[in-house]
């Protein structure tokens, strides 16, 4: 699983990095105030050695938002928030519009919106820099706990790959820290290789 | 819409019942399709949006967000979801049944797909839903669990909380003390001679008498973390967590007297002539095992032997007993 250099990571990275500032852009656009995004460290592994650890997964439930994507490289990017974080970003994006139990009837829909914007922000950075176009499905919010959400990425042997997104957030004084999941198989990794290569080769 | 005139159905008739908004735009930002119910709600007629730009077609502004993900489909071929939750109402679509003078915006949620045309034009199809009539049905939703829910834990007849809940918070309870090592009392009330009090005055009398000393029981609680339940017939269940042994046996006593002054005749009561409690508590920090509720019902019973009308406390370990003996 030596695919990848840390040259390619660091491209990546940035890729990422500037996918991150649009989604603040377009998340400050729509809260009204300051949004930070941050995408500290990208990691490919292979998904037999994904577990709570590398996803910083604790007791407690998820939510996560997940779109499939598909195009020169297929992938499903999952978004993983815990719970209770999730219900603080909407409320806190929301403003002080209503209290966290009339929340609930928002939540779904509303981490739809931001799972959608994260995402499609990290991918239309990728489509600018390592020229590719991808089509995606619409965003599904699903609320499951650890275990769920393991046992799901380990269940998809047909994408032995992962690459896993540190993603820090920040609302106003709130700072969330989230994992954005790629599952990739063999062939689409080797295609976003090519692609990051491509685009090393550019700038060099 | 040409190419699927072989069906039974006219496509352009469904495209104009659907209950939700269409609308397709393309790359220009111009529209290009424009169904009545859109049509109806935004009091735009087809033939003044087609070959308009979706910007200007309507007399109010559309929301800057909407055009910037309007935009980014058109440019990305990404869908993109607006939630009701963070942007209410991104167009100026209202319902027509409204007859306010002042009418508000309805509440949206729009969906932003890319599509392509059959000349291979890139497009985006714009779906539109009212989301009040989901949001009205989630309130009404809610609002009958949580009163089903109380029902689910609530005993009947006097509105403290019923077996059912008592036996998850007692389970609960147990586990807390256990984990952090704090004393639990658990207390086993039972009315002393119910039976003959039923018997002489009829049941409405007895109900009357079960509603009366619950609603005494309860008003001396004070904590949230103290709850009461009705255990079964005449018995009741109290779960208190931190209290030292002897605090608890105060508490005991402090029960006993709150139905005692409540002075209710029962003439088939010896010697006191009126409604006395029985009760049985246990203290202890639990361990594996140990059975704080068994205990307390042996203290209950031995409250009964030794003449009704008062309070045994036990400890939950024997070696206690010895210790403080």
């Amino acid at each position: 699983m030596n695919k990848l250099s840390e040259l390619h990571l660091d491209a990546l990275t940035e890729v990422f990095s500037i996918g991150a500032g649009r989604a603040a852009l377009s998340l400050s656009e729509i809260v009204g105030d300051e949004v930070r995004i941050s995408v500290p460290s990208v990691q490919v592994i292979s998904s037999e050695e994904i577990n709570s650890t590398t996803l910083s997964l604790n007791d407690g439930r998820f939510g996560a938002v997940s779109q499939h994507f598909s195009g020169p490289f297929n992938a499903e990017a999952v978004l993983l928030f815990t719970e209770d974080q999730a219900l603080k970003i909407v409320s806190d994006m929301m403003g002080s519009q209503m209290s966290i139990d009339e929340l609930a009837e928002f939540e779904h829909e509303a981490m739809c919106e931001l799972g959608n914007i994260i995402l499609n922000a990290c991918l239309s950075a990728m489509a600018d820099i390592l020229n590719f176009t991808l089509n995606s499905s619409l965003p599904d919010y699903t609320v499951a706990s650890a275990d769920e959400i393991l046992h799901r990425l380990k269940e998809s042997s047909n994408q032995p790959y992962v690459m896993v997104l540190h993603i820090d957030l920040a609302i106003e004084k709130r700072h969330t820290a989230g994992n954005l999941v790629f599952l990739l198989s063999s062939a689409s990794l080797t295609n976003l290789v090519i692609h990051v290569d491509q685009f090393l080769g550019k700038i060099s | 819409m040409n190419g699927i005139s072989a069906k039974p159905f006219d496509m352009k008739d469904i495209f104009n019942t659907l209950n939700l908004g269409v609308c397709v735009v393309n790359a220009d930002g111009k529209v290009l399709l424009w169904n009545n119910w859109i049509a109806k709600h935004s009091n735009v007629k087809e033939t003044d949006a087609v070959n308009r730009s979706l910007e200007h077609v309507f007399s109010e502004p559309v929301s800057p967000a909407f055009l910037t993900a309007l935009k980014n489909t058109l440019a990305y071929r990404l869908p993109v979801v607006l939630s009701t939750a963070l942007h209410r109402t991104p167009l100026p679509l209202y319902n027509p049944s409204d007859t306010d003078q002042q009418q508000s915006r309805m509440y949206q949620s729009i969906t932003i797909t890319p599509i392509q045309s059959q000349l291979d034009e890139s497009c985006c199809l714009i779906q539109v839903t009212d989301s009040s009539t989901s949001i009205k049905r989630e309130k009404m939703l809610r609002s009958h669990s949580e009163i089903l829910k109380k029902e689910a834990t609530t005993d009947g007849l006097t509105d403290i909380c019923n077996r059912r809940f008592f036996d998850a918070h007692y389970e609960m309870a147990v586990a807390d003390a256990k984990r952090q090592k704090h004393p639990l009392s658990i207390f086993m009330v039972d009315i002393d001679f119910f039976k003959s009090y039923n018997d002489y005055y009829g049941h409405i009398g007895g109900d009357n008498v079960i509603k009366q000393v619950a609603t005494a029981l309860k008003s001396q609680l004070s904590r949230a973390t103290d709850i009461i339940a009705r255990y079964g017939g005449e018995e009741f269940v109290l779960v208190m967590p931190y209290l030292p042994r002897e605090i608890a046996e105060q508490f005991a006593e402090k029960l006993r007297n709150a139905v005692f002054n409540l002075a209710i005749p029962h003439i088939k009561s010896r010697p006191y002539n009126q409604i006395t409690i029985s009760v049985g508590v246990c203290t202890g920090i639990p361990e594996n095992d140990d059975n704080l509720l068994n205990k307390a019902d042996t203290a209950l019973y031995q409250a009964k032997l030794k003449g009704r009308n008062r309070c045994i406390s036990l400890p939950l370990c024997e070696d206690e007993e010895y210790l403080e003996q």
